[in-house]
């Protein structure tokens, strides 16, 4: 059993600070997308986060009337506790906040919380744009969620463990992203949809002014967008000791590795995520279940030969 | 500078903006738009998200009515502006940021909102109040939600219609909603209403008006409203990377940089048709046989689907540039025909098939008054 140090519950405190730094880099690599696109000034870009959280605490809080509001407040918060939850189980080189012996089954757990926390976002303040940006959620998270589960249990199954830590040590010389390639792009597929991103963005789409963002305002809108990042981040977080090898690499600490590879992969799922149209969720079903689920179930099985042979 | 000073400076690099065109206001929205990007400055999708309201033209007595009430709807710090040509854009978002900027008056203005809110909300003799609200959101996303009551009047929380009920196309009976889809909505046709009965997310009953402004102005070059159209649909099919091309391009028509908006037109395009992804997304959404665009009165190029009529879209864009034919087509009969072209169709799909038909409100409101 590889050693990894649980580490006191201050630590929790450094592991957020990580997972935030994470999605500021990814809301910056957005903006300065854009502001590259449309050929300003890239700084501007790199600052888009700050400047646009000092725009929302200087508005107040919108109120819609018959508005759901304990629920509505549970869906705005939640998203980012559920990242945070998520980056808990994540050993950080040798040590851990909290190194449960089911990491992997937590991870997956606090994923399907999404769920309601997105849908209580959009029936919170009771309009119809906002409702139906929630059902929309519903119906993507029952197309990606099945096969990311399989597609967490294939690392889990390589290395006969579902603690994090043992998974991330049990790629000693090949990474599980470069063996089994079509769990750990399932996987990716599964992250920009609970942080509805990218082609998986449609519950806050502008053809529905908005959707789940539609109503809110002020430091509402500030929750449900960092927790949007915090999420993306997070699954970029979990993807390094499951499929990148976890703290490995030369010269550099262990954790200062998990904190670049996340990085670079974070990146690259904002900068994937905007290449690609959205995928429609009425069709998303489809695909989700006739081409997704099969396809990650024989990536579990090829993993299960490999390892039995 | 103390910390407050700072905060204000540091919101103001990125204010979100929400655009009102009125038909025959093309060029000044457009205009808007690159003055926007130039200054960092993005679009908003829904009167919550922004700070800024431009209305792009002069409305008539009806929109205007409603660009009031979405005025309501934003949180504040707010600022509405208007340009009624492309030359005042500069001056009018420069208005906006100063207005924006303006501490005391933002506090004012808040404050009066506040106090007009209780006292709407005491004139009704509603409880209300629950939190000193700063503000009076209506429901809805856009024009302050449904005003049919097809529900028991008594029913009535807040003053809003408890849903009705119908049989639905399952032969159930389920609520229905009245949700209008426009004026004031992101990537959807200057001046257009279309209000839908819905049933769940599905559009179960349509009706269709244009809201149209003073004296319009005159229209614009075909092939650059054409490419502004394309990246409308592309916008909703969510693919913002392609909608941005195409609206580059839009812009290098307009300052009559040609040759280069050719090449990067064809580019595109190639890329759009070429996409998988958005041929599986778009596929036999909204397809129309020959038989049924004559009936409607619509041009040739209105058969097929969604994606067809994206990529026809384009193709005529790059007619127009290469000066071949300038088939541009008559399209405001397409405003008459929405609603049975919606019928039936989820709210995404909608959105989806109004783009993908480019209806010209302009050309039909004028046609309207023509008639009257």
């Amino acid at each position: 059993m590889p050693e990894v140090v649980t580490v006191g519950a201050a630590w929790a405190v450094p592991a957020a600070l990580l997972l935030g730094l994470v999605a500021v880099v990814a809301a910056s690599a957005d903006a300065v997308m854009v502001a590259r696109r449309d050929g300003v000034d890239v700084r501007t870009g790199a600052i888009a986060p700050l400047a646009e959280t000092a725009r929302l605490l200087r508005q107040p809080r919108r109120v819609t009337p018959a508005a759901d509001a304990p629920l509505w407040r549970v869906g705005r918060g939640g998203l980012l506790v559920a990242a945070l939850l998520m980056v808990a189980v994540v050993p950080w080189g040798s040590w851990v906040p909290a190194d449960l012996p089911v990491g992997v089954v937590w991870f997956n757990a606090v994923d399907v919380t999404v769920w309601a926390f997105v849908w209580l976002a959009g029936w919170g303040p009771n309009a119809a744009f906002s409702l139906v940006g929630a059902y929309r959620f519903l119906a993507q998270a029952l197309a990606y969620e099945l096969p990311l589960m399989f597609a967490l249990t294939a690392p889990a199954l390589a290395a006969g463990s579902l603690r994090v830590a043992d998974v991330a040590a049990a790629q000693q010389g090949l990474w599980f992203a470069v063996w089994m390639p079509v769990a750990f792009a399932v996987y990716c597929l599964g992250v920009l949809g609970f942080a509805v991103w990218g082609p998986l963005a449609p519950p806050t789409g502008g053809d529905i002014a908005g959707g789940v963002l539609a109503e809110v305002s002020g430091p509402d809108r500030l929750l449900l967008l960092a927790g949007r990042y915090a999420l993306l981040a997070a699954g970029a977080v979990f993807a390094v000791p499951l499929f990148l090898g976890g703290g490995a690499g030369p010269l550099l600490p262990g954790w200062l590795w998990v904190l670049v590879k996340a990085l670079v992969l974070v990146v690259a799922l904002v900068a994937v995520g905007r290449r690609l149209p959205a995928l429609r969720p009425d069709r998303f079903l489809e695909l989700g279940w006739m081409v997704l689920l099969p396809a990650v179930l024989l990536q579990v099985l090829v993993v299960a030969l490999v390892v039995v042979l | 500078m103390d910390l407050r000073q700072r905060l204000v400076h540091l919101a103001l690099r990125r204010p979100h903006a929400l655009l009102v065109e009125v038909p025959g206001w093309w060029r000044t929205r457009v205009e808007t738009e690159r003055a926007m990007a130039r200054r960092g400055w993005r679009p908003a999708s829904s009167p919550a998200g922004a700070d800024v309201l431009v209305v792009c033209g002069s409305p008539g007595a009806d929109l205007g009515e409603v660009v009031d009430r979405v005025t309501d709807q934003l949180p504040g710090p707010r600022a509405r502006v208007a340009a009624t040509a492309p030359e005042e854009v500069a001056t009018a978002l420069d208005e906006a940021a100063a207005r924006l900027a303006d501490e005391r008056a933002q506090r004012d203005d808040a404050r009066d909102r506040t106090r007009a809110d209780r006292a709407d909300r005491a004139d009704q003799g509603g409880d209300g109040g629950d939190d000193g609200g700063d503000d009076g959101g209506e429901d809805g996303g856009e024009d302050g939600g449904d005003d049919e009551d097809d529900g028991d009047s008594e029913m009535a929380p807040e003053g809003i219609p408890l849903a009705g009920s119908g049989p639905d196309r399952d032969g159930l009976e389920m609520d229905v909603l009245n949700v209008p889809l426009g004026p004031v909505l992101e990537h959807w046709p200057a001046g257009l209403v279309l209000r839908c009965v819905l049933q769940g997310d599905v559009v179960v009953e349509a009706d269709v008006d244009v809201l149209a402004g003073g004296a319009a102005a005159s229209p614009s070059a075909t092939a650059a409203v054409t490419c502004d159209g394309a990246a409308r649909a592309l916008d909703l099919a969510g693919w913002g990377d392609a909608a941005a091309g195409v609206r580059r391009v839009r812009d290098l028509v307009l300052d009559g940089h040609h040759d280069q908006a050719r090449r990067d037109l064809d580019r595109l395009a190639a890329r759009v048709a070429r996409s998988r992804v958005l041929r599986w997304s778009l596929r036999d959404l909204g397809r129309l046989d020959p038989a049924q665009a004559r009936a409607h009165g619509l041009p040739d190029d209105a058969v097929g689907d969604v994606h067809d009529r994206l990529v026809a879209m384009l193709e005529r864009a790059r007619d127009g540039l290469a000066g071949r034919s300038d088939a541009a087509g008559d399209r405001s009969a397409v405003v008459e025909a929405l609603p049975t072209l919606v019928h039936g169709l989820e709210l995404a799909a909608v959105r989806l098939v109004v783009a993908s038909h480019d209806p010209d409100t302009l050309g039909a409101s004028r046609q309207e008054r023509a008639d009257a």
